[in-house]
């Protein structure tokens, strides 16, 4: 007995026992597929939030300040982080009006899901923000300190207003005030209706032109990292306290990484449920295979004797129903992996929109569970029953 | 001392569940020696151990007590390897169920035993068709055992038992699950065999089929009562 015998002997019996064949397989296939669908389409949940939130521009700290007497703290703010360059990459007022902006004949008051905010910036805006330019120049220093009526547009804004024609060095009414538009950002949220390129940027200087009276109390500030973040928190409260004393405003600062933090640890904890959850597939389809397997015990136990009796050594005898049990699960792993693939693109286009595929890491690992499983309960006769007396392993009937 | 006979049975025993209650001595103190090309019947009742005596001679089983040499060999040494190498090549065993594979056709079961001696090829499935022929199935070699008839399942059966040319046949109530007619058809084969210097050993309960034999050994209560040349045994 040689290998290529072995196989051909276990090709036999496979194809001599179809229904026992596709019965085992078809465990493997479902718990396979159904593991690598369903954690495949929550990585690819995770992937989207994770995207979603760097569009926004990740280590975002929110100030929020209020001095009683109305005094203006933007300037003070923002001499401070440029100190702190080590945490702060950027800062800017936050602040926004909700009003039209006019290109000749068009108004923003006529788009499909409502006009923009143009928003009352820094020349940091677009960095605190994560916009970039796509023509043009962004808003600058000088903008902001000569009150310099600029204006640069979202993506969604400057392709309602100017289609196709250029849009840099045109001029644009917003609530009635002119403004010369000197850049555009690329767009970074194309696909949804509430995009985030339907905006504009001004400097906050201009404020006053759009009847923003009062000073800004709204401000981004965009650290250099996670841990950044939240000593920038740390050090811009410590500034605040000293520039608001207690009974003179109110003041806070949060990072925003925590909202980031808080879907990450939810969706963290729909891994581990879905992970059981296809564990817990994993494992009945394995009991399937356990189940298929062990029925077929005792009629392979018998034939295990004849085959003894008629002179099949034991290792002969394991290495045919190994081979047999290898190539069943193989088959239907790779079965199970096609489906499983098909299955994640489908679901990730339906549920997500989203081109998502599984990670080799747990597609090997599913396969290797079930296939290992299948191989030891396809052996579990042959190693049990080949150590018999032939007499005893026919006497199974 | 090599005995050269060549099956030499000394002093065996079989006993289960020994040391308990339900304690049962299939076979007690039996000795029993068998030549070349000798046509033995073992015959006794239904329990009085002549299976368990027939599966011990075909290496189907061990006994528990006394040494068993075939062809001058000690079988309780032998390893799971050399033992599968006598059921092969030594032993053509026909059982009264037949035990064919139901997956199979007869012409894949005969070839089973060439299989696992290392035949291949063209050549195995010549020796198999050649032993089916022998049986007169040769046209029927592609049927499965569920669409033969019980004569043709045993005639594909002793195929398969004489298709690696073992020179020890044993059979195990051949014709017991036959009725008379195939049965002696399955008779006449075996003389066959015998004729070409096989060594039959057949066992029955049949004092009829016995009396084919040229030696007759009576089993009872697990012992031998009788050992004789057939003309002296009383049937």
């Amino acid at each position: 007995m040689n290998i290529t015998q072995s196989f051909k002997m276990a090709i036999k019996s496979i194809t001599d026992n179809k229904a026992r064949s596709i019965l085992t397989m078809l465990g493997i296939i479902i718990g396979v597929a159904a593991v690598i669908i369903m954690v495949s389409v929550v990585q690819g949940a995770n992937q989207w939030s994770k995207e979603y939130y760097e569009k926004q521009g990740t280590n975002k700290v929110t100030v929020n300040a209020y001095p009683y007497n109305g005094k203006d703290i933007t300037e003070d703010l923002y001499n401070y982080c440029l100190g702190l360059s080590e945490y702060v990459a950027g800062v800017t007022p936050n602040g926004s009006v909700y009003t039209d902006i006019k290109y000749k004949t068009k108004s923003t008051d006529n788009m499909e899901y409502g006009g923009p905010s143009t928003y009352l910036g820094s020349d940091q805006y677009s960095l605190c923000n994560n916009f970039t330019l796509a023509k043009g120049r962004d808003i600058s220093q000088l903008d902001v300190k000569k009150e310099n009526q600029v204006i640069v547009l979202g993506a969604r804004v400057a392709e309602y207003l100017f289609g196709v024609s250029e849009p840099v060095g045109q001029k644009v009414t917003v609530g009635g005030v002119s403004f010369t538009v000197v850049g555009v950002y690329k767009a970074k949220d194309p696909d949804s209706d509430w995009s985030m390129d339907n905006m504009a940027v001004v400097p906050y200087t201009c404020g006053r032109l759009l009847g923003q009276n009062s000073a800004s109390t709204n401000f981004t500030v965009k650290a250099t990292g996670r841990e950044e973040a939240n000593k920038a928190v740390t050090m811009i409260t410590g500034f605040l306290s000293g520039l608001i004393p207690t009974g003179t405003g109110d003041y806070w600062v949060q990072s925003e990484n925590q909202w980031q933090e808080m879907d990450e640890q939810y969706t963290q904890q729909m891994s581990l449920v879905v992970g059981g959850i296809a564990g817990i597939s994993l494992l009945v389809g394995g009991i399937g295979i356990m189940n298929i397997m062990l029925v077929t015990v005792t009629e392979r136990t018998h034939e295990i004797g004849i085959r003894k009796a008629i002179g099949g050594s034991r290792r002969s005898i394991i290495m045919q129903f190994l081979i047999e049990a290898a190539v069943v699960c193989c088959c239907g792993g790779f079965i199970g992996v096609v489906i499983g693939y098909l299955g994640t693109v489908v679901a990730g286009k339906l549920t997500l929109d989203m081109l998502i595929f599984p990670s080799v890491g747990m597609t090997v690992g599913a396969v290797g569970f079930s296939v290992l499983l299948g191989i030891i309960f396809g052996m579990y006769p042959a190693i049990k029953a080949s150590g018999l007396q032939p007499v005893e392993a026919l006497r199974a009937d | 001392m090599i005995s050269m006979k060549l099956i030499d049975v000394k002093h065996v025993w079989k006993i289960y569940n020994e040391g308990y209650e339900n304690e049962v001595r299939a076979l007690a103190d039996v000795s029993l020696e068998i030549d070349r090309k000798e046509f033995v019947a073992i015959i006794g009742q239904s329990g009085s151990g002549k299976s368990t005596l027939m599966n011990i001679l075909g290496c189907l089983d061990v006994p528990t007590y006394g040494d068993y040499h075939l062809d001058g060999h000690l079988v309780s040494e032998m390893s799971d390897a050399q033992l599968s190498k006598i059921r092969n090549r030594e032993v053509g065993f026909i059982f009264q169920g037949f035990n064919l594979i139901p997956a199979l056709t007869a012409l894949e079961n005969v070839e089973l035993p060439l299989t696992y001696q290392g035949v291949f090829g063209s050549r195995r499935r010549e020796m198999a068709l050649e032993a089916l022929e022998k049986v007169g199935l040769a046209e029927r070699c592609n049927h499965k055992p569920s669409e033969m008839s019980g004569g043709q399942q045993q005639r594909v059966a002793i195929a398969r038992a004489i298709s690696t040319r073992a020179p020890i046949i044993m059979a195990d109530e051949p014709t017991g699950a036959l009725d008379s007619k195939t049965g002696k058809h399955v008779l006449e084969i075996l003389h066959g065999l015998h004729d070409e210097g096989t060594t039959i050993i057949l066992i029955t309960h049949d004092n009829k089929i016995a009396a084919t034999a040229e030696r007759i050994v009576r089993i009872s209560d697990g012992q031998i009562i009788q050992d004789c040349p057939r003309e002296e045994a009383e049937l």
